[in-house]
Order: C-alpha cells, then structure tokens, then sequence
C-alpha cells in the first residue's frame, strides 16, 4: 500500500500544492501527447519524477497492482475482431496500438500519483486542498477528508469483525444477498453510532469554520516546480 | 503558524450532524472497497463499493449524500487508499477507473432524489420498495454508462470492447447489492438513523 514515508528527497521539500498541480498538468499533458514520442519524453519524466522522491517503480507499482488486469484487458480485447452476422471470429494485432498506448499512459500517470502519496503527508495534503478550493466548499472539503482518514481504519475493523464473526457461525454457507446485506446492516449501524457521537463531540468542542491548519510556504525548490508544470501545461496545450 | 485568532465562526448545528453523517458515510464506502466477494464469472472480486453508494443516498438523500461521496474521493486523491483495490492518489481519478468514480456522488445524489424527492428527508423505512429499486436501478445505469464511456475514452477502445472488459462481469451483482440494500433499510439497522 501506498502511504507516506518520511524523507528530504526533492519531491519532499516541495509544497502539496505544486505536487497537485504537477499532477494535472501531466495528466493533461499525457492525454494530449498520447503517440509514441510524447509518450517517451513522459516517461524520462517519470522516471525523473520516481528520482525526485527517491521512490522505486517496483514499490510504485505494487500500490496499484489490481489495476493491471485492466490495463492488459483493454489492448488484448481490441485485437478480438468479431462479426456475428458473419459468424467470424479473427485477431488483429494492429487494433492493439493505440489501446496499448494508453494503457501505458495510465500507466505514467498512476507513477507519478504514487509519488505524490509517497511525500506528502496526509495534514499537509488536508491544508492544500482547502486552500486550493476557496471559500466555504474548501473548509467543508477539509473537514470531510480529515474525518474519512480518522473513521475509514475503525469501520474497516468493524467490517472485518462482522465477517470473521459471520465465518466462525458458517455464514459464508448463506446466500451472496444475506452476507452482503449482513455487512451492510452492520457497516449503517457502527457508521451512525459514530456519526453522532463525533457530532456531539464536535458541538461540545465549539467545532468552527476556521481551523488551525499547518503552515504551507512555496520554497526555492517550488520555483522548478512550476517550472515543470508550466512546461507541461503548455505542452498540453500545443 | 496561520491561526486565526480574529473571530471564531461556529459551524451551524445542523451542518454538524450532517457533516459527521457525511464524513462516516465516505469512510464506510471506503472500507466496503475491502469487503469482496469472490466472483464466479471473473478474476476480480466484487467489492461493496457501490452499496455504499446506495445507502449514501438513500440515508443522507440527494444533497448530503452526493456531498459524502465527494468526500469520499477527495479523501481517496489525497492518499486514503479507499479505491478499488485499496489504491489512491489522483492516478486512478484519471485513469481507466475516471468514468466510475465521478459518477458515484451523481449517482448517490440521484439515489436520494428519487427516495426522498426534494422536500425534505423521509424515513427510508416507510418508503415504498418500488421507489427504493427505481432509485437504485437509475443509479446503476448512470454509474455503469458513466463508466464505460470513461474506460472507452481513457484506454482508446470502442464502447462494447469498454463495456466487455470493465463492466460485463459486475452488472448482474448489481441486483444482489439492491436486494441486499433494501433488506439493509427493512432491518432494524435503519431504526438507529
């Protein structure tokens, strides 16, 4: 799994907020540039990019192992070349090319995602997406993604009791439907009783719409952030 | 450190509530990506993501539960790992997986409209199952085209080729999480909303 690692990389000392933009400006520039040339200056990138936050592809690649199935399905089955009035069945390799190459788009962009979670901790990811979004819509955004970090490893837990609970009374025996709706009873259940005891918590604690948040500032290192994202953004956009 | 120590502006009483329901909701979502089930017709399991959906819009109604699911990516692109397959970060908000995720608040906010309608919220128990299923099968539909269309777009694949690959093996577990989401809202789980 993809977390943050402490460290003094490049990719480290940069701010949340350069990263994220970083990350949509290559994102752009990948869909834009999706022939085998911009392909390989994106991948010189990426690997620059892996360098930068002295993260290795193999780590990079085991966080998101349950998309390559994915990513192989959509090249493979484009080269199946049905007609069912003709009752033909034929495999066209060629037809793989272009899907082949966006796989391995996606490929460069979920890399470069798994730079960003391997630097960034989880406050300062907080900080940056309510001061990127303005106003009210930020605060609520911040707030929301703080609890969701707090709640979601206690209702895993919840969930994970219910079924080894479930297992050992040869619940796995009923019905796909019963085990789904015992899970879900469950999950609706510990998720209110917790709901209201945060919120009686929260009232109690004068919870406000202005939250002491760390402190973010644009550094040196920054400067050649920016640099890359203007690149790439205009990259995108020729 | 930036503190603003000039006034403090509470967060109106209701706005809590509704913000901690919100919030557990999305984390709940998460943690059903982690309830899987093996699949007959395919390698990949099927996860309880979409239930969470569901039951997102049906106990918070079409605002608050549209609001929980975009904290739900919000936390998910800022390294929860509560996607699919216990992954995160803004890669899978672009990749093949684009076209489901940001159909599931439209989803959950269309689930609610059509349980609750737009004055107010009713008790999902005293609501009809056949409004309980119209809503979820609308949700369905929006979540699975949105999808496909996505996973057409990002991987460079025709529609059906999109449709074979990322959506033919899951669609018919659809209906169990339904019926699985109605028997969730019969139980006495609902009582304690």
């Amino acid at each position: 799994m993809l977390t943050y690692h402490p460290g003094d990389s490049l990719a480290h000392r940069l701010d949340p907020r350069t990263k994220l933009l970083a990350q949509a400006a290559f994102a752009a520039a990948a869909f834009a540039h999706t022939a085998p040339r911009g392909l390989a200056v994106l991948t010189v990138l990426t690997a620059a990019f892996l360098a930068a936050g002295r993260l290795s592809p193999a780590r990079a690649i085991r966080g998101y192992l349950p998309a390559l199935p994915f990513l192989a399905a959509g090249p493979l089955i484009a080269t199946v070349n049905l007609d069912v009035s003709a009752l033909s069945l034929g495999i066209e390799p060629n037809a793989a090319v272009d899907p082949l190459l966006a796989s391995y788009r996606v490929l460069l962009i979920l890399f470069v995602s798994a730079v960003y979670l391997h630097t960034t901790p989880v406050r300062d990811s907080r900080a940056a997406i309510q001061r990127l979004v303005p106003g009210r819509v930020g605060h609520l955004l911040g707030v929301g993604v703080a609890l969701v970090f707090r709640f979601f490893p206690l209702l895993r837990a919840d969930l994970r009791r219910v079924r080894e609970a479930s297992t050992a009374r040869l619940g796995d025996e009923r019905p796909l439907r019963d085990r789904m709706r015992l899970v879900g009873a469950t999950g609706i259940r510990r998720a209110f009783a917790r709901a209201d005891r945060l919120a009686l918590a929260l009232r109690v604690r004068c919870f406000a719409w202005n939250p002491t948040l760390p402190e973010l500032r644009f550094g040196r290192t920054d400067a050649l952030g920016f640099v890359v994202v203007a690149a790439l953004v205009g990259a995108a956009l020729l | 450190m930036a503190a603003e120590t000039e006034s403090v502006e509470l967060v109106g009483e209701d706005v809590v509530g509704n913000v901690a329901r919100a919030a557990l909701f999305a984390a709940l979502t998460g943690a059903f990506a982690y309830v899987s089930f093996p699949n007959p017709i395919s390698p990949v399991p099927v996860s309880l993501q979409v239930l969470g959906v569901f039951l997102a819009g049906i106990f918070l109604g079409p605002v608050w539960g549209g609001v929980s699911i975009v904290f739900y990516l919000a936390a998910g692109a800022a390294g929860a790992p509560i996607f699919a397959g216990g992954s995160a970060g803004i890669g899978p908000l672009v990749g093949y997986t684009a076209g489901y995720l940001w159909s599931y608040p439209i989803a959950a906010a269309l689930v609610g409209a059509v349980v609750h309608g737009f004055d107010g919220l009713d008790d999902p128990e005293v609501v009809a199952t056949t409004r309980l299923v119209a809503g979820m099968l609308a949700g369905t539909v929006v979540i699975y085209a949105l999808g496909t269309v996505g996973f057409a777009v990002v991987q460079n694949v025709g529609l059906v080729e999109a449709f074979t690959v990322s959506a033919l093996a899951f669609v018919p577990f659809e209906a169990v999480k339904i019926a699985a989401a109605v028997g969730v809202v019969r139980s006495d789980a609902a009582a304690a909303a």
